[in-house]
């Protein structure tokens, strides 16, 4: 049974843990008086994170745990407060008095720590990574996030869910049409409709779009982490590309409130022409980078994530996939009737990744290809939300993506968000032993997780 | 590697697609000789990103890409604060992120400007107000000049730019 996510929602007289498992969900009431539940995460321990999520968004106990430190509430966060409750209605905290975080370390002769970011050297979302080392070889890494909270489940609270859209589709700006699609499924569902297949087939379209764009840039930016910056310049003018195609389709280079119920027909001749040249330049990059020795030395092996672990942890997406696990949301008849293909590799190093991300822009091309022969227009008719709890999963380009949210009176009155990276971040440490610190940004660019998705 | 260079060959320079090339091409100019004035040469700009989406990142990247090449201007983001002319701020700017953002400031030898990305550090942007959020930036700041856009693609960053050299 993979775990999928644990998240608590606050209801009259209890608080409701829930907690989705690919195959199941399980709900626990617990008092309200005194919230306590006992701890998942030594069984599965990418549950340590949503339990120490739950204490600071809800001041829930949890029992067994081996970690109580907060996670989203940094030295300065006021003590005792717990913004997901009902009652905190606050619209501005002040910084309360600096309490120092503890962060995991390695102690020895010799040993020592080096911490990174928030800020980092490049352009690049903020994060804070904490390593024990022993000379050059890392030993253990803290990976410490939530710098961008901006409390994105309270806000969108109490909204109309077509108001809350904007929101969603800026979470992340990487994955805005995989977060509009999970958006989308919500609607439907809550409004008891089926979408139009031809509305289905816009949407897929974009999202693979969405992917490529992704994949070229890691392309390109994995390449330069081992120092061959040809790749970077060859990728990121695929992917300038691939990002003009989203805006002349969508108006939008992220395709940023691009999933509507209404679809015009695309200017298919410029997106086919634009896949032929791209599969071709790819065809061309694949031949060439597969002869640079220097490149693959300093791919295989490094920063492996044994099948083993990828289980253990439930990952997603490509860090999963690239350690032979076939976790794909789109592995459904939709999908494989479009000409989707389960991409996986078996080494679980930066390598499988960024082979794993080749393929994976081949076969997008081809699933994009049969999109968009559906071209006619469609609209759906939307109006106003039933009440209900309701769940959306979408592939984005990082992985499984898990929303939900439950709407009363056609207001959202829960949100929850979990974003693929949520789940990868916790793994990536079982990826460092053995390697280098210098290695560090290499290994991190091949799983190339979110940031804000994570954070929200 | 002869394949490489024979692909090299015939790609060769990399134009902008015609519509664009000449308004690019003067951006490109004017932006080069303001640089050149006021910064002999040099603008070195620190990106920090205070609780964007990655939109606004990605399209600063972008710029790098050998469609804009910003580098060839004498415009170049740097690694640390104390190397920067500009600190280039995207985001919220969240509770979280608050004093770092404080600290990046304070780092940056005087004379400095800060030049705000995007819609989010002005409130601009579709996210409302959270306890989380300690925008807008100008409230905690001297902002000498905002670039917006949701994201603001990397032309409008590259006009943006201009208009601040201009302005100072």
């Amino acid at each position: 049974m993979r775990f999928v996510a644990r998240f608590a929602k606050e209801r009259q007289s209890s608080f409701e843990v829930i907690t989705v498992f690919d195959e199941k969900t399980e709900i626990e009431q617990i008092d309200k008086a005194d919230p306590v539940v006992e701890t998942i995460a030594t069984k599965y321990p990418a549950a340590i994170w949503f339990e120490r999520k739950m204490h600071d968004d809800f001041g829930i106990r949890i029992e067994g745990a081996f970690d109580h430190r907060p996670l989203v509430h940094q030295e300065r966060f006021p003590k005792d407060i717990h913004p997901m409750r009902k009652d905190f209605t606050e619209q501005s905290l002040d910084f309360a008095e600096y309490r120092p975080y503890k962060y995991e370390a390695i102690g020895g002769e010799g040993v020592f720590e080096v911490s990174v970011g928030p800020i980092h050297a490049g352009i690049i979302e903020p994060g804070h990574f904490h390593f024990s080392q022993a000379g050059e070889d890392i030993l253990h890494q803290e990976v410490r996030h939530f710098y961008k909270y901006r409390a994105i489940e309270k806000m969108v609270e109490g909204m109309d869910p077509l108001q809350a859209a904007p929101i969603i589709a800026r979470i992340s700006g990487n994955e805005s049409v995989a977060y509009q699609i999970a958006w989308r499924d919500i609607v439907v569902q809550a409004l008891g409709t089926v979408l139009p297949n031809a509305l289905l087939k816009r949407h897929a379209l974009l999202l693979e779009l969405e992917r490529i764009i992704h994949h070229l840039t890691d392309l390109g930016f994995i390449s330069n982490d081992a120092g061959f910056a040809a790749a970077l310049a060859f990728c990121s003018k695929l992917a300038e590309e691939a990002r003009r195609m989203m805006k002349h389709l969508t108006r939008h280079r992220f395709g940023f409130d691009a999933i509507t119920f209404e679809a015009d027909p695309l200017d298919i001749g410029a997106l086919g022409q634009w896949l032929d040249h791209l599969q071709e330049q790819m065809q061309w990059f694949r031949e060439w980078v597969i002869d640079i020795p220097s490149l693959w030395d300093r791919f295989d092996t490094t920063g492996i994530l044994t099948p083993y672990k990828a289980k253990k942890y439930d990952t997603v997406g490509i860090v999963a996939r690239a350690s032979g696990m076939a976790v794909d949301v789109r592995l459904n008849p939709f999908y494989l009737e479009h000409g989707f293909r389960m991409q996986t590799q078996s080494n679980g190093d930066v390598a499988a990744r960024f082979k794993l991300r080749l393929d994976e822009v081949a076969n997008s091309i081809e699933m994009m290809r049969r999109f968009m022969m559906d071209n006619a227009p469609s609209t759906c008719k939307v109006q106003s939300e039933a009440k209900g709890s309701y769940s959306a999963f979408v592939e984005s380009s990082i992985g499984e993506l898990f929303m939900t949210a439950d709407i009363k009176n056609g207001k959202i009155e829960r949100f929850f968000v979990r974003d693929p990276s949520f789940m990868n971040w916790q793994a990536l440490h079982l990826m460092m032993p053995g390697n280098i610190i210098a290695d560090f940004p290499l290994i991190n660019k091949s799983c190339d997780l979110s940031y804000a998705g994570n954070d929200l | 590697m002869i394949r490489f260079w024979e692909k090299r060959a015939k790609t060769s320079v990399v134009t902008e697609h015609p519509e664009l090339e000449t308004q690019i091409d003067q951006i490109r100019r004017s932006i080069k000789d303001e640089v050149k004035r006021k910064f002999a040469g040099s603008l070195a700009i620190r990106m920090v990103d205070s609780g964007s989406c990655n939109a606004c990142e990605a399209e600063c990247n972008a710029l790098s890409n050998p469609y804009y090449d910003l580098e060839r201007l004498g415009i170049r983001f740097v690694a640390s604060p104390r190397h920067a002319d500009v600190m280039l701020l995207s985001g919220l700017l969240t509770f979280n992120m608050y004093h770092h953002v404080m600290d990046a400031w304070a780092q940056i030898p005087e004379p400095k400007w800060s030049v705000t990305l995007g819609d989010c550090p002005l409130m601009n942007a579709p996210f409302q107000k959270s306890f989380a959020i300690k925008g807008p930036v100008a409230e905690h700041l001297p902002v000498a000049h905002h670039i917006p856009g949701c994201p603001p693609d990397p032309e409008t960053i590259m006009q943006g730019l201009l208009e601040f050299l201009k302005k100072i």
